[in-house]
């Protein structure tokens, strides 16, 4: 059995913004092992929502995808493949918002039979007993009866868990999160972390997890991307990263969020606010921000380097700031 | 003397439903207590962080100081003087908020010097001649150039948008200023000089600092004391050293259990709290963490706790809280 799941390789999303067009994902390459977890750390605007969506084929009309895509179906290794493929058959995606996710003019139980319904053509009875199992699979109390509600009438808790057994209904190997744990408060967020956790693992499921918080990624996932301005800046082993980051963005990321554990004296922040896709900076689109730039960095040409086995960053200065006490 | 600002039983309620039904079937109107009997004091220049979940009555309690949502019961008094919620311009200048999403709290049809000047020329803060001046300062109180004055909120990013949010407070000089949720809409690289932002203002104005937010490692950085409410109730109200190292409330800790930490892994099935709030409609008998909670005893169902320890700002409402490992020194 080939090892990798899903590879892509120098992704690059176009579209239509008033009369110009921007490229909001600009060259992202990423790899997925089976049953591996893998995290994208980055801002809004940074592009990682959007090379989540272009994977499962739900990018917005008028978008224009370059690159390469490959997703395992078999055992075999990943083939290039159309969304209509893996719809139902292989990646499911959970998005944010839960309300808005959820189609309210239908039952919650027949939300979650729809995909097996479809796509693997069970009856009405078999898809219903389906639904009640996977609802009592993620933890919803009473599933039974649930599955008789309509979305408006549960918790966001409960509606989060709605969508990950709709996802899970369709038997995926590649789940795909989209910040699914945002929107909700951290006792629920910490309990949806836990279900995924178990679900992943009692299934051998591959998780591609998009969020801004990277404690959050660290929960769940063994290796992180971390996301600016359209590009992959960083890639590691979660604790690799953690515990000595390879770009001054993942940092800059790790020290602007005041940390539970540790009382800082002041938080280091990052100066600027992230850039507009309509004009990105030359060379390192970080740079303008970045404490640790020198005069070379707005000209080099942006490449992702390879530092160790498992590790690549973009930064051409990483020697300026490793090493350095943090 | 009393206390520069105190808070004393304030409850708010809000009606759900009909009242008319309930009275024809013989019940007790449908009301909501989103605040339930909040007590505390704070003195001038404290920064006192809220934090519960969503639902808790954290937002409700804020607006309620600050006069946007009528009390049910309780008093409110800064300086002595009450705060009623319908207030004179005099008073109303005095507690100021912050709100959450700066993009839908700027009006956006105006530009940011239209906005600060309304305000400077309704309150009489400086002269006429002065109010272009004065909003200048305004923008380099909140490190903000000067020449955003001239564009309307649209053209701001999110962190500048909540500059101008707390500016548009600063403007009419509060003694107490309210930030609910001040940062959680905005991107995680430009928190931190929000946050720094306020910081400052604190100490250079010496305002009193109420912030609210779900997020305990938020509070943690502004905040010298916290309160935690749960369902309408303060749980907890420490200082905020003391409530790190040792939370004396079942809900404390859990909450602390629940916030990711860097470079820990979740272990399947894991999480600190079960199940989800009541709703605050159907409270359920006694102690109304009870039901979620690990320590939960015969009491808790019998009799609600009280909000008590040896001083005001070592206070826990649970009836185990300073319990067994004695009370703090």
């Amino acid at each position: 059995m080939n090892e990798h799941l899903l590879e892509v390789a120098d992704l690059k999303i176009t579209l239509p913004a008033g009369g110009a067009t921007i490229t909001p994902v600009d060259g992202v390459s990423l790899s997925l092992g089976r049953g591996e977890a893998l995290g994208i750390a980055g801002e809004s605007g940074s592009g990682k929502t959007l090379t989540l969506k272009s994977i499962i084929g739900l990018l917005p009309p008028g978008a224009f995808v370059e690159g390469d895509l490959r997703f395992a179906l078999g055992d075999q290794a990943p083939i290039p493949y159309a969304a209509t493929d893996v719809h139902g058959r292989g990646i499911s995606i959970i998005f944010q918002e839960p309300m808005t996710a959820l189609n309210p003019t239908m039952r919650v139980g027949d939300l979650i039979a729809e995909g097996p319904r479809i796509h693997e053509g069970l009856g009405k009875g078999a898809a219903r007993e389906r639904a009640v199992e996977l609802m009592r699979r993620v933890g919803i109390p009473a599933p039974e009866r649930r599955a008789r509600m309509w979305p408006h009438q549960l918790s966001g808790g409960l509606r989060q868990r709605v969508m990950i057994a709709t996802a899970l209904s369709t038997r995926p190997k590649l789940l795909l999160c989209d910040e699914p744990t945002t929107a909700l408060d951290v006792s629920i967020q910490d309990q949806i972390l836990g279900l995924l956790q178990e679900i992943r693992t009692t299934l051998g499921m591959s998780i591609i997890f998009v969020s801004h918080d990277l404690a959050v990624l660290g929960e769940l996932c063994e290796r992180l991307a971390i996301m600016y301005a359209g590009q992959v800046v960083e890639t590691g082993p979660t604790e690799a990263v953690f515990s000595s980051p390879n770009h001054p963005y993942t940092e800059a990321l790790m020290t602007s969020v005041p940390s539970f554990d540790a009382t800082s004296d002041k938080l280091a922040g990052i100066e600027g606010h992230p850039p507009d896709p309509r004009s990105f900076p030359p060379g390192c689109r970080f740079a303008p921000r970045c404490r640790y730039a020198q005069d070379d960095c707005a000209e080099a040409q942006f490449r992702l380097v390879p530092t160790s086995a498992e590790r690549s960053t973009g930064c051409i200065h990483t020697e300026v700031f490793a090493g350095r006490e943090r | 003397m009393s206390a520069f600002l105190e808070v004393r039983d304030l409850t708010v309620t809000f009606r759900v439903g009909s009242a008319l039904k309930a009275r024809l079937q013989g019940e007790p109107p449908p009301d909501l207590t989103a605040v339930d009997g909040i007590s505390f004091t704070a003195e001038r220049g404290d920064s006192i962080g809220i934090v519960g979940e969503s639902g808790c009555g954290k937002s409700t309690l804020a607006k309620a100081i600050t006069g946007l949502v009528p009390v049910a019961s309780g008093s409110l008094h800064l300086d002595g003087e009450p705060l009623l919620a319908k207030r004179a311009r005099a008073t109303m200048r005095r507690v100021q908020m912050v709100f959450q999403d700066p993009s839908s709290s700027l009006n956006p049809s105006l530009t940011i010097e239209k906005m600060l000047s309304e305000l400077l020329r309704v309150h009489r803060i400086v002269p006429v001649d002065k109010v272009a001046d004065r909003c200048g300062e305004l923008m380099e109180l909140v490190e903000l150039p000067r020449n955003l004055l001239k564009v309307r909120p649209g053209r701001l990013s999110g962190g500048q948008r909540q500059r101008v949010g707390i500016a548009r407070a600063l403007a009419l000089e509060p003694d107490v200023l309210i930030a609910d949720e001040a940062v959680a809409a905005l991107d995680v690289s430009v928190q931190a000089p929000v946050l720094n932002l306020l910081n400052s203002l604190r100490e250079n104005l010496g305002l009193t600092l109420m912030f609210i937010s779900h997020d305990l490692a938020v509070v943690r950085y502004v905040s010298d004391r916290v309160i935690v409410m749960y369902l309408g109730k303060a749980v907890e109200d420490r200082s905020t050293s003391e409530l790190f190292d040792d939370p004396r409330h079942p809900y404390t800790r859990a909450l602390m259990a629940a916030a990711p930490k860097f470079g820990v892994k979740k272990a399947p099935g894991e999480s600190a709290l079960k199940g989800e709030p009541p709703s605050a409609l159907k409270l359920p008998s006694g102690c109304r963490f009870s039901p979620r909670c690990p320590i939960a005893a015969e009491v808790c169902q019998q009799r609600e706790p009280d909000l008590t320890g040896p001083s005001p700002i070592q206070r826990a409402a649970c009836h185990f809280a300073w319990e067994a490992r004695g009370v703090p020194s």
